[in-house]
């Protein structure tokens, strides 16, 4: 074998001596699909998401409506008491700018960028929201406290999943009257 | 309520699948490599012998560790062994049913101390019997890629 050996004792490998197939290697890609119980709450959080709401969870000793619901409140340490329905609107708490994807890949030149932020939805507690995706705005548009609208699939694409909201979209002005209105719970 | 909640539909419970993409390659290490490259090349094994210690390592390693002597010396030990301890494999890594059973077996190497665990091929579980001799059979040479798969399995000796 043709490596160089440190003085350590190990033995240095660069990339290309993998490319040249200078050292004897394995792949493999072992198996880790797994289930994860939705439970009481994200189960109901679930279902409501097909059918085109956001639902939330009560304390009545905090006062908390909390997002994503939850069947035990983690500050007054009781069982959490009642569903609530929840906007589908709310404010951008954080956001990011994102040019890779998920694996660390470069997105292509005509690939926008993601948009991953972290949306405040009204009627939860303030600081209560969800973590999702900014569409139909240019990167360099996006403000923290920015208010945005669920765009959802469409009823008979959704399948009970969180993707079942495609993006959120910023509220523009001709529609501030709409998003005032809010929906009846 | 809440978390005494008791779900009244056994349809209720729902659960959410996904997988955690992991994919790796691995590299034998120093006496690994050898030993592959002797296999891939050669179509035989390398042992790494402590005399120190008397004794033969197969697969070999780069320290004895009985003593923690270095081992530089790796001779060529053959494909020869025999049957220490075997089992018969009836699924696949899936749960799934293979199409035949398998027989895996430790096979120690003659005159050393180590062996390989691989399939036994050519022979019924019925006639598998401990300390049976064995030889390797290996991968034509020009598809050997120099890892274990460059070895098909062990068949009784033919002598």
């Amino acid at each position: 074998m043709d490596l160089d050996t440190c003085e350590l004792g190990g033995t240095p490998l660069k990339s290309s001596d993998f490319e040249k197939c200078k050292v004897l290697t394995t792949e493999w890609k072992p198996n880790l699909g797994y289930a994860w119980d939705n439970g009481v709450a994200i189960g109901r959080y679930l279902a409501e998401l097909k059918e085109g709401r956001i639902i939330a969870r009560v304390c009545h000793e905090c006062h908390r409506i909390m997002l994503p619901p939850r069947m035990f409140c983690e500050l007054c340490f009781r069982p959490t008491d009642e569903w609530a329905y929840v906007e589908d609107t709310g404010v951008v708490n954080t956001f990011s700018i994102a040019r890779v994807n998920w694996d660390a890949s470069r997105r292509g030149p005509k690939e926008p960028p993601l948009m991953p932020a972290v949306i405040e939805i009204d009627g939860a507690t303030k600081g209560m929201g969800i973590m999702h995706m900014l569409g139909e705005v240019d990167p360099d548009d996006v403000t923290i406290g920015m208010k945005v609208r669920a765009v959802w699939k469409k009823p008979e694409d959704r399948t009970g999943a969180i993707t079942d909201i495609l993006y959120f979209k910023p509220i523009r002005a001709a529609a501030p009257k709409k998003a005032a209105a809010g929906r009846k719970r | 309520m809440a978390t005494t909640e008791k779900m009244s539909k056994n349809t209720s419970p729902t659960h959410w699948e996904g997988e955690i993409p992991v994919n790796y390659i691995y590299t034998y290490g120093l006496a690994g490599e050898a030993f592959f490259r002797a296999v891939k090349d050669k179509g035989t094994f390398l042992g790494a012998r402590c005399d120190a210690c008397d004794i033969t390592f197969v697969p070999p390693k780069i320290y004895c560790d009985r003593c923690f002597e270095e081992l530089k010396k790796f001779i060529d030990v053959g494909t020869v062994g025999y049957v220490d301890t075997f089992t018969v494999s009836f699924k696949n890594m899936d749960g799934s049913d293979k199409t035949r059973p398998r027989i895996l077996a430790m096979i120690k190497i003659e005159g050393t101390d180590g062996g390989i665990i691989h399939y036994l091929e050519g022979i019924g579980i019925e006639e598998v019997a401990l300390g049976l001799p064995v030889q390797a059979i290996f991968k034509p040479k020009n598809q050997r890629k120099g890892g274990i798969e460059d070895i098909l399995g062990f068949e009784p000796l033919k002598r």
